[in-house]
């Protein structure tokens, strides 16, 4: 399993973002994706998960498999409660999630859901937040992970929690995490660094 | 077909998740409602009883129901983009079934709306019913093309800048083979003429033309 580039070219505008782009991603590794503002990290997130087209090359992508993702950009329901929101995404991929499995995310995510899980993520700090976006990627169980700045807002008990979580799954999955943070950055396996 | 690829549970997540955030934010829907109830009471008062022909006030019912499905259809991809929510629903969930979980909650809110309308419509307007159950089913059938067609207007009008005026003009030509015999079929319904079961069989035909192409279509979005 693994997604190919292959003299990817990209342009936002005037500035071209990528340009003959050719990298490969397999299972069992971390790759941090670091650079600059603007140098492309999300955008190359992006076109790995197929949510955007090059302008010329090819990206090629394992079939069927499915993707998840941590970004800022992902937001939730705030008008849904966190076990809500929980359960429609797992629904969304199929998958029915008991009470149990969601105390076993919250656990795992350092949410308590017992005391959060029946509040409406409007109420949510930023962290909180993060920590639920963190379990729905735990709870879709997908073959793929993009990552863009998955710890942002955590605190370090948060960060440990997620270090040893994307530990743990690295081996069955493909993993990506665009990142500038030296903590996130230690955790990858290998480093590609965009110019800007 | 692409309907096969739509997975019922994604779709019934889909319709849950809006139905809740609906309740519970009331706004759309009321939106819709009052759009309705103000339309229908102002042409009623401006027309000050008058004896109205059959075909008008059918027309008038259809022109209402399409501009209060308007209010309400108009915002069902935008909501989700203004709050930010798109990208994780377009991530997670299937295109087919995010569409098709649209087009339920649409017809859904419709056929509510139809539900409240409807008699303060007749009632209003003084209108005898000769054929309740070939209104009844008349309104379902126009109700189902106009969510289809409603929902992909919605999801093509989503990022446009002018996404209030657009999606009226949009929608309308695209619903018109729909909304002429069901303007003919209410008139029907309203009098004693005998029923033509071929302008039924029109809307019906049209419906499924509609969901076919929102299905083939939003793929492509």
């Amino acid at each position: 399993m693994t997604i190919q580039f292959d003299a990817v070219t990209l342009t936002f505008g005037k500035h071209k973002i990528f340009d003959g782009l050719s990298l490969k991603f397999g299972c069992g590794k971390i790759f941090g994706v670091t650079g600059a503002n603007g140098a492309g990290k999300s955008t190359l997130l992006k076109l790995a998960g197929k949510i955007i087209n090059p302008d010329s090359g090819k990206v090629t992508f394992p079939d069927e498999k499915k993707i998840a993702a941590l970004s800022p950009e992902m937001k939730l329901y705030d008008g849904l409660t966190a076990r809500e929101n929980l359960k429609f995404f797992a629904r969304l991929r199929g998958k029915i999630l008991s009470d149990e499995k969601i105390s076993e995310l919250g656990r795992r995510t350092g949410l308590d859901m017992k005391t959060f899980g029946d509040e409406r993520t409007e109420n949510f700090s930023t962290g909180m937040r993060q920590r639920l976006k963190f379990a729905i990627l735990l709870a879709v169980d997908a073959d793929i992970w993009l990552l863009d700045e998955p710890t942002a807002n955590l605190d370090d008990a948060g960060r440990e929690n997620f270090f040893a979580e994307i530990q743990a799954a690295k081996p069955e999955k493909i993993i990506l995490l665009a990142t500038n943070d030296k903590l996130e950055a230690d955790i990858c396996d290998e480093i590609i660094t965009l110019p800007l | 077909m692409k309907l096969s690829r739509c997975r019922f549970d994604a779709v019934s997540a889909i319709v849950r998740k809006d139905f809740l955030l609906n309740l519970r934010r009331r706004a759309t829907f009321a939106a819709m409602m009052m759009f309705a109830l103000t339309a229908t009471a102002s042409l009623s008062l401006s027309t000050g009883g008058a004896l109205l022909d059959e075909k008008f006030l059918a027309a008038i019912l259809w022109v209402v129901i399409f501009f209060a499905a308007g209010a309400g259809i108009a915002g069902t991809f935008d909501d989700e983009a203004q709050a930010g929510t798109l990208p994780t629903l377009k991530l997670y969930g299937d295109a087919q079934a995010i569409l098709f979980g649209k087009m339920f909650v649409a017809f859904l809110s419709l056929v509510a709306l139809s539900t409240f309308i409807l008699p303060i419509f007749l009632i209003l307007f003084d209108v005898g019913v000769e054929k309740i159950f070939l209104l009844l089913v008349t309104v379902l059938l126009g109700l189902i093309g106009l969510s289809a067609a409603g929902t992909l207007t919605a999801a093509l009008t989503t990022s446009a800048a002018v996404k209030g005026g657009l999606f009226p003009i949009l929608l309308f030509p695209v619903t018109l083979p729909i909304f002429l015999p069901a303007i003919r079929l209410t008139e029907i319904s309203f009098t004693v003429a005998p029923v033509d079961s071929s302008l039924l069989v029109v809307v019906a035909a049209f419906d499924a033309i509609l969901i076919l192409a929102a299905s083939i279509l939003y793929d492509y979005l």
